[in-house]
C-alpha cells in the first residue's frame, strides 16, 4: 500500500514538470496546480514574496548571504564593491548620455540595425510613433504593479497566473500569423467561468433577425442574453456553462457523436463553473475550443504558466486581466462618413446602397431609406449591426 | 523588429567569446570588456515602449540561453554576469524579468552549489542578487507557447565552441553507436565468412581485429565513466575534508598536503610528456580553476604544483580570491596564511577529469580510442581492414 502511494507521489511529481512533446511548441499534458505547488516548495519563499523590499533589509540579506558562504565582512565588501552596478556604466559618471540615439559607427551588431532603422527615419518627414504601439503599451501597463486597497483583494503568495490567448472565431488568412484577439491573465484560483465572462465577442452583442419593416422594434435584448450556453474543451473534458436554468449542453451533441465515430479517448462533460484553473489537466501551447452561441467557436491557447511575481497586477478582483487586444479598424457610416456610434445598421441587397453590404449609422440609414411617415423605400434587408472595434 | 534578435545574438555570442578566452570567471574580467565593448547601449535607440519591451525580453531570454548546460561552467558564468547586466542596464519601467522553467531549476540549483563550493563569491553574490532583487518569472516554459500562431519562431542553435566537455566520451559511445557497431562488426564478419573457405570460420589470416570488441568497448567506457563519477567524488570529499580542517588548521595537514600536490604534480608532467596529444583536449571550462591555482598558489611556496603546469602557464592577474586572501591573511599571521593558501589551492588544483589520468586509465583511454577509430574507419571505408589490431 505504501509503496504504491509513493509511486503515485513519484508520478505526479514527474507529470507536474511540464516538458516539451514537440519542441518549441507544446508540452506535454500536465497538471496546473500540482505544477504551481512544484515551485512553492522548490523556491525560496523570499525569491517570489509579493512584499515589498524593506530599506533595512539589504543589510540583513548581505549578512545572510556572508553566514552563507562563510567570508567575512571586509570581504564581502569587497566582493560587493566589485560586483555593484556601477561596473556596467558605460559612460562618464556624470554624463547622462541620450538613450533614444545611436551615437556613430557602433560597434554592437544590435546597434547597427537600429543605426540603420534611425537613419531611414532621418528621411522621414513625420516622425512620430504608431498609434497602435502606445495603444498596446498603455493596455500593458495600466494594470502593472497595481496593488489592492483592500487587503483582502490581494493575491496570494505563490499563486500562478495563466496567459492565455483568445484567437478569432474565424481565422483569417492575414491575422493567422500576426494577431490574436487578445490576451489574458487570469488566477489559477479562479472559476473558468469568469474567463468565459470576460471573453469579450461581438456575436455576443448581436441581436438576430432582419427588421428592415419595422425599424424601431428591433428588440434591445442582445443575444448574450438569449442563449448563455458555452463551453470550454481542454485535454478531453467539455466544461459546460450551467449558472443559468435555461443553459444547455451544449456539449451533449458531440459526445453522442464521439462514441461512434471517435474512439481514441472517452470524452467527459464537466461543469465550468465548479472548475477552476487548478484543476486543468493541460498542456501549454495547445489549442483548445472556447463555443457560445452555439457555434461562435474560438481557438483559445495558453501560452505561459508562471508563478505571480512582485510587479504583476496584485488586485485579485481585477483579474482577468486584458494585457494584449487587436486593434481593429471601425467602420464608417458610408453616408455621413463618420465613426458609427452606438445604433447601427448594415444592409443587403440594398437598391440605394453602392455596395452590399453597406453599413449605416441609425440616422443616416432612416433618412435614406424611410419616408418621413416611417415607410420603407425600395428593397432591402436592413439588420442591426455590432462593429468589431466596439471594443477597442 | 526581424533582425534585432539575430544582432542581439551575435553580439552576446562574441562578449561571451571575449570572456571565455580571458579563462576566467571573474567579474572584474567580465564587467572590463562589458565596458569596453559599451554593452549598456544595446538598448539604446528609439524604439515604442512597448518594442522596448519586447527587445528586452528578447535579449534577456538570449542570454539565458548560455545559463544552462549543455554550456560549459565558464560560459554559464558568463551568462550569468551577462543577465545580471542586461536586467540592470535595461531602459524599460518597470523590468523585464528573466524566464526560468522548473524543469531547468535543478539545474540552476545545482549551479548555485557549484559556485558556491568553488568559493566564486562574486558569481554567488551576483546571483543571490538577481533573486532578491526578483528579477525572474519562475514558469513552466522558457518562452511564450503558442502554436506557432504567433511570431517568427527562432531557432537557436547550440553554440559549439560554449559546449561543456566532460561528457564527450559518453556522447561519443552511447546505445546506439554501440549498436552500430555491433552491428558493422557481425557485418564484418559474415563477409570475412563469405570469402573465407569454412561458413561458420572466417580464415585465420583474416582475423584482423579482435573479436569481442563491442563487449570490450562497452567495458571501457563504462570503466571510465566509473573512474569520472569517483574522481568527481573524491574532489568534493577532500573539499568537504579540508573545510573541516579548517577549523584546528593542522600543520601535519599542510605538508601530506604538500606530498599530494607535488605527486600529483609529478605524474601529470609524466603522462603529460606522454598522452596530451591523443587525449580528448582539456575542458574549457575547467581551466578557470587551474589558472586559478595558479593564481592562488604564486603567493605561496608550491612550486612544485606549478612546475607541474608549467607547460601551460598563464599570464592572469591574480583573481579576486587571490587577492582576498592577500589582503585577509595580510592581517593575521604568516603561519596560518601558508596553511590557509595550501589548503585553498589543493580542492582547486584538482584539474578537471581528463586532464589527470592514471597509468591504467591512460592505457584503457588508449584501447579506447584504437577501437573506436578502427571500428570507425571500418565502416566508413566500407570494409577496408583496419590493421591495428
Amino acid at each position: 500500500m505504501a509503496t504504491s502511494t509513493d509511486v503515485g507521489d513519484l508520478d505526479v511529481a514527474k507529470i507536474s514538470v511540464p516538458t516539451y512533446e514537440y519542441k518549441g511548441v507544446n508540452t506535454k499534458v500536465f497538471h496546473v496546480g500540482s505544477f504551481g505547488k512544484l515551485w512553492g516548495e522548490k523556491l525560496n519563499p523570499d525569491y517570489f514574496s509579493l512584499q515589498e523590499n524593506a530599506a533595512n533589509s539589504e543589510e540583513a540579506e548581505d549578512a545572510a548571504f556572508a553566514e552563507e558562504v562563510g567570508i567575512s565582512a571586509d570581504v564581502l565588501e569587497e566582493v560587493k564593491f566589485v560586483c555593484s552596478l556601477d561596473t556596467l556604466r558605460c559612460h562618464p559618471e556624470n554624463e547622462s548620455p541620450d538613450t533614444e540615439v545611436v551615437g556613430p559607427n557602433p560597434s554592437l551588431q544590435t546597434l547597427r540595425v537600429q543605426k540603420r532603422k534611425q537613419d531611414y527615419r532621418e528621411t522621414l518627414t513625420i516622425d512620430k510613433t504608431c498609434r497602435s504601439n502606445i495603444y498596446a503599451s498603455e493596455m500593458e501597463c495600466v494594470t502593472e504593479r497595481k496593488r489592492p486597497a483592500d487587503p483582502e483583494a490581494m493575491v496570494a503568495e505563490g499563486e500562478i497566473i495563466l496567459s492565455i490567448n483568445i484567437v478569432y472565431p474565424v481565422i483569417f488568412k492575414r491575422f493567422r500569423k500576426h494577431r490574436q484577439h487578445q490576451t489574458m491573465r487570469v488566477l489559477g484560483s479562479q472559476k473558468l467561468t469568469e474567463l468565459r465572462d470576460s471573453i469579450c465577442c461581438v456575436s455576443d452583442l448581436q441581436v438576430s433577425g432582419e427588421f428592415s419593416n419595422m425599424p424601431d422594434l428591433a428588440p434591445e435584448h442582445i443575444n448574450k442574453d438569449h442563449y448563455k450556453s458555452a463551453f470550454f474543451f481542454f485535454e478531453g473534458v467539455f466544461y459546460n456553462d450551467m449558472r443559468y436554468p435555461e443553459c444547455r449542453d451544449l456539449s451533449q451533441t458531440i459526445l453522442d457523436w464521439a462514441q461512434n465515430h471517435y474512439t481514441h479517448d472517452k470524452l467527459q462533460a464537466a461543469k465550468m463553473e465548479e472548475a477552476t484553473f487548478n484543476d486543468l489537466k493541460i498542456k501549454i501551447g495547445f489549442p483548445y475550443l472556447y463555443c457560445h452561441q452555439g457555434d461562435c467557436e474560438h481557438i483559445i491557447i495558453i501560452t505561459d504558466i508562471r508563478v505571480a511575481h512582485r510587479d504583476d497586477c496584485l488586485d485579485k478582483t481585477l483579474y482577468p486581466v486584458i494585457t494584449k487586444k487587436h486593434w481593429v479598424q471601425t467602420r464608417k457610416c458610408s453616408v455621413c462618413n463618420m465613426y458609427i456610434p452606438r445604433k447601427r445598421w448594415v444592409t443587403s441587397k440594398d437598391c440605394f446602397a453602392p455596395m452590399d453590404p453597406c453599413f449605416f449609422c441609425d440616422k443616416c440609414f432612416r433618412m435614406l431609406h424611410y419616408d418621413t411617415h416611417g415607410n420603407k423605400l425600395g428593397e432591402f434587408l436592413a439588420y442591426p449591426y455590432v462593429d468589431p472595434g466596439t471594443f477597442n | 523588429m526581424e533582425n534585432f534578435s539575430d544582432a542581439a545574438k551575435s553580439d552576446c555570442e562574441s562578449l561571451l567569446h571575449r570572456f571565455q578566452r580571458t579563462d576566467s570567471v571573474r567579474y572584474e574580467e567580465f564587467s572590463a570588456i562589458w565596458r569596453d565593448m559599451k554593452f549598456s547601449t544595446v538598448f539604446y535607440g528609439k524604439m515604442a515602449a512597448n518594442e522596448k519591451r519586447f527587445f528586452s525580453r528578447e535579449i534577456l531570454a538570449i542570454a539565458s540561453h548560455y545559463f544552462l548546460p549543455p554550456y560549459s561552467f565558464q560560459i554559464r558564468v558568463g551568462s550569468l554576469y551577462l543577465l545580471y547586466g542586461l536586467y540592470n542596464t535595461q531602459l524599460c519601467s518597470p523590468k523585464e524579468k528573466i524566464r526560468i522553467a522548473l524543469k531547468d531549476w535543478d539545474e540552476v540549483l545545482r549551479f548555485q552549489e557549484d559556485v558556491t563550493s568553488a568559493q566564486h563569491y562574486d558569481a554567488a553574490y551576483i546571483m543571490r542578487r538577481l533573486f532578491l532583487d526578483k528579477a525572474f518569472y519562475f514558469c513552466a516554459m522558457p518562452e511564450m507557447l503558442c502554436y506557432r500562431m504567433g511570431k517568427r519562431q527562432h531557432k537557436h542553435p547550440i553554440c559549439e565552441e560554449f559546449r561543456d566537455r566532460p561528457a564527450r566520451v559518453k556522447d561519443l559511445v552511447n546505445l546506439e553507436t554501440l549498436e552500430e557497431v555491433l552491428n558493422v562488426h557481425e557485418h564484418y564478419h559474415k563477409m570475412k565468412c563469405a570469402i573465407s573457405a569454412s561458413a561458420s570460420q572466417p580464415d585465420s589470416s583474416l582475423s584482423l581485429i579482435q573479436q569481442d570488441l563491442v563487449p570490450q568497448l562497452k567495458d571501457v567506457v563504462l570503466d571510465f565513466h566509473n573512474w569520472q563519477e569517483k574522481r568527481t567524488k573524491r574532489v568534493k570529499q577532500s573539499v568537504k575534508t579540508n573545510s573541516e580542517e579548517d577549523n584546528d588548521a593542522d600543520a601535519g595537514q599542510g605538508s601530506s598536503q604538500q606530498d599530494e600536490s607535488s605527486r600529483r604534480a609529478q605524474l601529470l608532467a609524466s603522462i603529460k610528456s606522454k598522452s596530451y596529444g591523443q587525449l580528448v583536449e582539456v575542458s574549457k571550462s575547467r581551466r578557470h580553476r587551474q589558472t586559478e591555482m595558479e593564481s592562488s598558489g604564486s603567493g605561496s611556496d608550491q612550486g612544485s604544483a606549478q612546475a607541474g603546469c608549467g607547460g601551460r602557464k598563464r599570464k592572469t592577474p591574480p583573481s579576486l580570491k587571490a587577492r582576498i586572501a592577500k589582503e585577509v591573511c595580510s592581517k593575521v599571521t604568516p603561519d596560518v596564511e601558508a596553511v590557509e593558501l595550501k589548503e585553498e589551492a589543493t580542492p582547486l588544483s584538482t584539474p578537471w577529469r581528463l586532464s589527470i589520468i592514471t597509468e591504467k586509465d591512460e592505457e584503457l583511454e588508449k584501447d579506447y580510442l584504437i577501437f573506436v577509430e578502427g571500428v570507425w574507419s571500418e565502416s566508413s571505408r566500407g570494409g577496408k581492414k583496419n590493421l591495428k589490431s
